[in-house]
């Protein structure tokens, strides 16, 4: 569901031809606290982001993210992936508190 | 003239008071020579810092630090990245990036990894991001947050080592970090 912890997005773009170098942008909800900001009250908020991603092309990693607090809430990513074969597309986002999120998209050829 | 005088008596009671050999020691004329000199010199570095306001280009020693614990003593290149960040980032929060690299991407040889770097941030080393042969063209985009003004490195390392990198200055309105 959009607005809540670890909902996620993946674009992929339509009429995908094989060998095609694709843009594939990738968004998941999460604060991405940092644990230097306090609420209205005062009390710090802890901690609270993503620090490794893994983005799974069929049985292989394609790409495999470190990240800080320091990238933006809700996180978004882009970058390319040469599409050469039809296989599920994985992303796992996971962070500091042992939250684990999971979003896939097929990639398919037109015919 | 008399003024002159004046100031020159002045400058001598003060290195008498003092005590100051050097300064007792200078005539009116060499004193008057060694400020006006000593002008100059500051004039030239104010100009010198007017016409290269690129911080980006000296690293500093935290900065060095990260990227010896990265790197090692590998040597870092510019050039061969292009990085694509705002001049002036309204809000710290939200501040895009992109890097883009003309570097091959085939299996015999391509980008392993693209390493994002904010010298004045709590983390320097903001994120990295591993590649594969499979990521068709060596291009990461996103979004991050920058507590202040800064310089934000972008550094590439190719699957026999070579290390490349580029640098802009960011400036930042609105802390992002907290």
């Amino acid at each position: 569901m959009p607005g809540e912890l670890g909902a996620a997005r993946i674009l992929v773009p339509t009429g995908i031809r094989r060998g095609d170098v694709i843009d594939v942008r990738a968004l998941v909800e999460h604060p991405m606290a940092t644990g230097l900001f306090r609420d209205p009250e005062g009390k710090p908020i802890p901690a609270h982001f993503i620090n490794d991603v893994s983005v799974m092309y069929g049985d292989q990693e394609a790409a495999h993210f470190v990240w800080t607090s320091g990238v933006s809430r809700d996180p978004f990513v882009e970058f390319s992936l040469r599409a050469d074969r039809e296989a599920a597309l994985t992303f796992t986002w996971k962070d500091n508190k042992g939250g684990v999120f999971t979003q896939t998209v097929d990639i398919t050829f037109v015919a | 003239m008399g003024n002159w005088v004046a100031i020159g008596k002045l400058a001598g009671r003060v290195g008498a008071s003092y005590s100051c050999d050097r300064m007792s020691g200078l005539s009116r004329r060499s004193f008057l020579h060694a400020s006006g000199l000593a002008f100059l010199a500051l004039a030239a570095r104010r100009l010198a810092a007017l016409v290269r306001p690129r911080p980006a280009d000296d690293v500093p020693w935290k900065v060095q630090q990260v990227l010896k614990q990265l790197f090692g003593d590998r040597p870092i290149q510019a050039g061969h990245v292009q990085l694509d960040v705002p001049t002036v980032a309204a809000d710290g929060r939200v501040v895009p990036v992109m890097i883009e690299s003309d570097l091959p991407m085939s299996p015999d040889g391509y980008v392993k990894a693209i390493h994002l770097l904010v010298d004045n941030n709590p983390d320097i080393h903001l994120a990295g991001f591993r590649l594969t042969p499979q990521i068709g063209q060596a291009f990461v985009s996103t979004r991050i947050k920058m507590r202040m003004t800064s310089p934000v490195r972008a550094i590439v390392e190719t699957s026999d080592g070579a290390l490349w990198s580029a640098a802009a200055d960011v400036g930042v309105t609105v802390n992002g970090c907290g």
